[in-house]
Order: structure tokens, then C-alpha cells, then sequence
């Protein structure tokens, strides 16, 4: 625990660790920006909420019917998260104990394994249309500007050292 | 009366299977997972931990009155919502080691608390007093001893504990607060070794000595040990409550400490001013962050009579 001091803000994924390096911050990995985790864990869940209400409910159906069945959505969409948590943690542990990832967090690993299922289901848009179709290559974009700079971050000494 | 079986009570709202499925949880969920998790894990509890929601529904009509019963339905859902927070965050500092802000309120206090030789912390089930006996000890290398309220199942008990001795690693012993005097000896005994006893002062079992003190207008029951062992041994009561603040960030309060008075003359009234103060610190704390008092069980202000 650290007393409070205002440092500016710290991120954890590497597009704004970069932006945030590139304006003077620090670079650093946190887990501690509240804007950063409630706006990522919204688009993941947008994108899975989306990717099971097209997939699912029939185009064919009373507009009551329809909607029970996006409320019912909502809360699948849970057990599913759920359930993936737990199918990703036997991934992990089959690849640990192969020797694979061993000096990863385990929540690191997760977080991979996340980004490729909803980078999947991202790619499943592109086959719709209009803003669905939208919010997919929003997602493509932000994954790959995302390995981008984790790259650049690898090569610079900012992610090791506080900014100015 | 029927006992639902051992394997089925693990799954009970306060069993230890829930507990043990947050760790898992913690040492799993990517970081920016946690506010979907917790919004749909609050849901889950506020539809079957329909006892705790009734009860804190009811102490929110005395904490607030003449809200709403639909507004304060909303409530309970924030208040729930918090201790969802507030459980998961503590068990990410226990088992991620993750970075955690805190400002405090009351500093001179705390530092006088820090140096004390001999002190007793009177909290409140408010905010996150797990982190905050960790803190505790991790700022100031001493030693803290924990006095809670028994849990109803054992292995969720034991489970506490353990995470309770991880969490402040080493330095904070957990003791529960059942009837009998060998505790109470024990605890006078470590306060007049120089030692620092923290106990949960706003509810009480039906089992424990108690006092009668008054709150938002009431006439309540509290727990009379700390008191008594103030006024045995000597020791200062320092108010102290852990409250978030934000995304793992929280605020440490503490309030003027209370001494208990030892005149000589009449023992119960020497204790009842001291009472009184703690009665006056404590509703202000609730009334303004009603929705971190986490008094999910019986034993809370909503169980006594119209003063």
C-alpha cells in the first residue's frame, strides 16, 4: 500500500502505457486505472453480448419475444465468462505444466487468452453490417495499434524506469 | 429444525465455498474484467441473500428515514456492490500483492496509535477492516491482534483466519469473539504487554456481555468488552474505520481516542460516557457512509426497540 501522492495516471495496456510515454508519464504497468478497467471490461462485454445476440436469437421472432431473450443474453453472457475463466485456467495449467508461461501471472496469461476469444469473436463482425460490423474493426484496430506498442515498449527503456 | 448436509452448506451464502472461489477468482480474472464481475456476482448475491438484504434494507430506514423503500432497495444493491469490492480487494492484496492507495484522516491520531504502548482500535464492520489490519501492521511493524465475530460455518471461519495471518503477514492474529472470560484474559493480558487489540464494536451476539447505548434515535445493545478492558487496563480507545474511497484506493479514519474513566465510584458510570462517545463517532461514520456498513447479520441496531 502506498500513500496517496499524485503521480499522474498509469495503464496497463501497452497503447496508452505508450501515449502516456510519449507524453512525458509514466509507462509503467498498473492495474490500478478505474476509467481504463470499466472501459475495457465494457467493450469485452459489448463485443460478447453482440457476438451471442446475433448468433442466437433468430431474426424471426416477436419483438417481446426478442426481447426477453436479449435480457437472457445478458445474464448467459455471465455463465459463459464464467465458464471461459475456468476452460482458460485448465489451458494454463496443461501449458504450465508442459514448462510453458511459468513466469507469468497467472491473470496475464487470462488476459492473453481473453484478448484472442474476443479478438475471434471481433472478426465474426466484419461479416455484419453497419455499427456492429464498426465496433469489430474498432476492436481489430485497437488490438493491433495495441501489439504495436507493446513492441515499441519492449525496445524503450520507459516501462522499466518512472516518466519525468 | 433440519440441518442441510456438510457438502450443501459449503454453498450457503456464508459458506466457505465462496470464499474459496473469490481466491480462485483473484489469482484468474484479468484486472479489467472486475467491474462486469462484480456488477453480475452482486446481482447473483442480492437476489439470494435475501436475510442480509432484508436486514440491511432495514437498518437503511432507520439510517435514512423517510427514504423510499424502492430508492432504498437500490441501496442495498450499492451496498452489496461495495463489499463485493471491498472482499475482492482485499483478497487481490493478499494473493496479487497488488499496489493500493490510502489517504488518511485523523493522522496525529493514527501516529499516536502507532507508538502506543497498549491500545485498543474499536472499528466498525465498515469498508475493509481486513486490509486495514494489514496496513496497520505493515506501516507500523506491530503487531495487531483481530477480534471478530464468530462466522457461522467453521471452515469459512478457519479460511478467515488464515487469509486474515497471510494478508498481514504474520503480524495480525485473529481471535472470535465467543462467551467466556479466557479471551478476555487473554486480551487484557496482551494489552498490558504493550500490544494492540482491535475489535469490532457495533454488533453484538446474544451470547456477550453488552451495554446499552443510543443510535440514530435508538436504544441498541453493543458488545461492553472493549470498554471493560479499557477500564481495566488503562488503554486508550482509538476510533479507526477503513473506507474506499475509490478503485483501490481507501481512506484510514481516525477519530480522537476515547478513555475510559476509572473514578472509582461507579464503574457503569464511568463506562457509559465512553459508551456515549463511541455511540456519537459511530452514527456519524454510518450516517455518512451508510452504504459500506456491511451489518449483514442479526445482532445490528435494526434488532433493538424504539427509544
Amino acid at each position: 500500500m502506498n500513500e496517496t501522492t499524485n503521480n499522474g495516471p498509469r495503464f496497463y495496456f501497452s497503447l496508452l502505457r505508450c501515449i502516456a510515454m510519449l507524453r512525458g508519464g509514466d509507462a509503467r504497468r498498473s492495474e490500478s486505472n478505474a476509467t481504463e478497467a470499466w472501459l475495457v471490461g465494457l467493450m469485452i462485454y459489448l463485443i460478447h453480448y453482440l457476438f451471442f445476440a446475433t448468433q442466437l436469437i433468430p431474426s424471426q421472432i416477436t419483438p417481446w419475444l426478442s426481447a426477453l431473450l436479449l435480457v437472457a443474453a445478458a445474464f448467459w453472457v455471465w455463465l459463459f465468462w464464467l465458464l471461459l475463466l475456468y476452460i482458460n485456467s485448465v489451458i494454463i495449467k496443461l501449458l504450465q505444466l508442459c514448462g510453458l508461461l511459468r513466469a507469468i501471472p497467472i491473470r496475464r496469461i487470462q488476459s492473453i487468452l481473453w484478448g484472442i476469444v474476443t479478438t475471434a469473436m471481433a472478426c465474426s463482425f466484419l461479416q455484419n453490417s453497419g455499427w456492429v460490423r464498426e465496433l469489430g474493426a474498432i476492436w481489430l484496430v485497437a488490438v493491433g495499434m495495441n501489439l504495436i506498442s507493446a513492441a515499441v515498449l519492449a525496445f524503450s527503456n520507459a516501462a522499466r524506469s518512472p516518466g519525468k | 429444525m433440519t440441518t442441510s448436509p456438510t457438502w450443501l452448506r459449503r454453498f450457503a451464502v456464508r459458506g466457505v465455498f465462496w470464499r474459496q472461489y473469490l481466491d480462485w477468482a483473484t489469482l484468474n480474472i484479468p484486472y479489467y474484467l472486475y467491474p462486469v464481475f462484480h456488477f453480475f456476482m452482486t446481482l447473483f448475491f442480492f437476489f439470494f441473500a435475501a436475510p442480509a438484504r432484508r436486514l440491511v434494507l432495514g437498518h437503511l430506514t432507520i439510517i435514512l428515514p423517510g427514504s423510499s423503500r424502492a430508492m432504498n432497495y437500490l441501496r442495498v444493491f450499492r451496498t452489496f456492490h461495495n463489499y463485493s469490492w471491498t472482499i475482492s480487494e482485499a483478497a487481490i492484496h493478499k494473493l496479487n500483492k497488488e499496489e493500493f492507495a490510502y489517504e488518511i484522516i485523523g493522522a496525529d491520531w493514527l501516529d499516536q496509535l502507532g507508538a502506543a504502548q497498549g491500545a485498543i482500535v474499536l472499528t466498525a464492520h465498515m469498508g475493509n477492516y481486513d486490509l486495514g489490519a494489514a496496513l496497520f501492521a505493515e506501516k507500523f511493524h506491530r503487531e495487531i491482534r483481530l477480534v471478530r465475530a464468530p462466522e457461522p460455518d467453521r471452515q469459512t471461519a478457519e479460511h478467515l483466519s488464515a487469509s486474515l495471518e497471510k494478508s498481514g503477514e504474520g503480524a495480525v492474529k485473529v481471535d472470535y469473539n465467543t462467551a467466556g472470560a479466557l479471551l478476555s484474559f487473554d486480551l487484557l493480558n496482551a494489552l498490558r504487554l504493550g500490544e494492540i487489540v482491535s475489535i469490532q464494536g457495533d454488533r453484538i451476539d446474544d451470547d456477550l456481555a453488552e451495554i446499552r447505548a443510543h443510535l440514530f434515535g435508538r436504544e441498541v445493545r453493543l458488545p461492553n468488552g472493549p470498554f471493560v478492558l479499557a477500564q481495566v487496563s488503562r488503554a486508550p480507545i482509538y476510533p479507526l474505520f477503513i473506507a474506499r474511497s475509490g478503485y483501490r484506493s481507501y481512506q484510514i479514519i481516525v477519530r480522537e481516542p476515547i478513555a475510559v474513566l476509572r473514578t472509582g465510584r461507579d464503574r457503569e458510570h464511568d463506562m457509559s460516557e465512553a459508551v456515549e462517545k463511541w455511540g456519537l463517532v459511530l452514527e456519524q461514520l454510518i450516517a455518512e457512509r451508510w452504504d459500506q456498513w456491511f451489518a449483514f447479520a442479526p445482532g445490528f441496531l435494526a434488532h433493538e426497540r424504539n427509544h
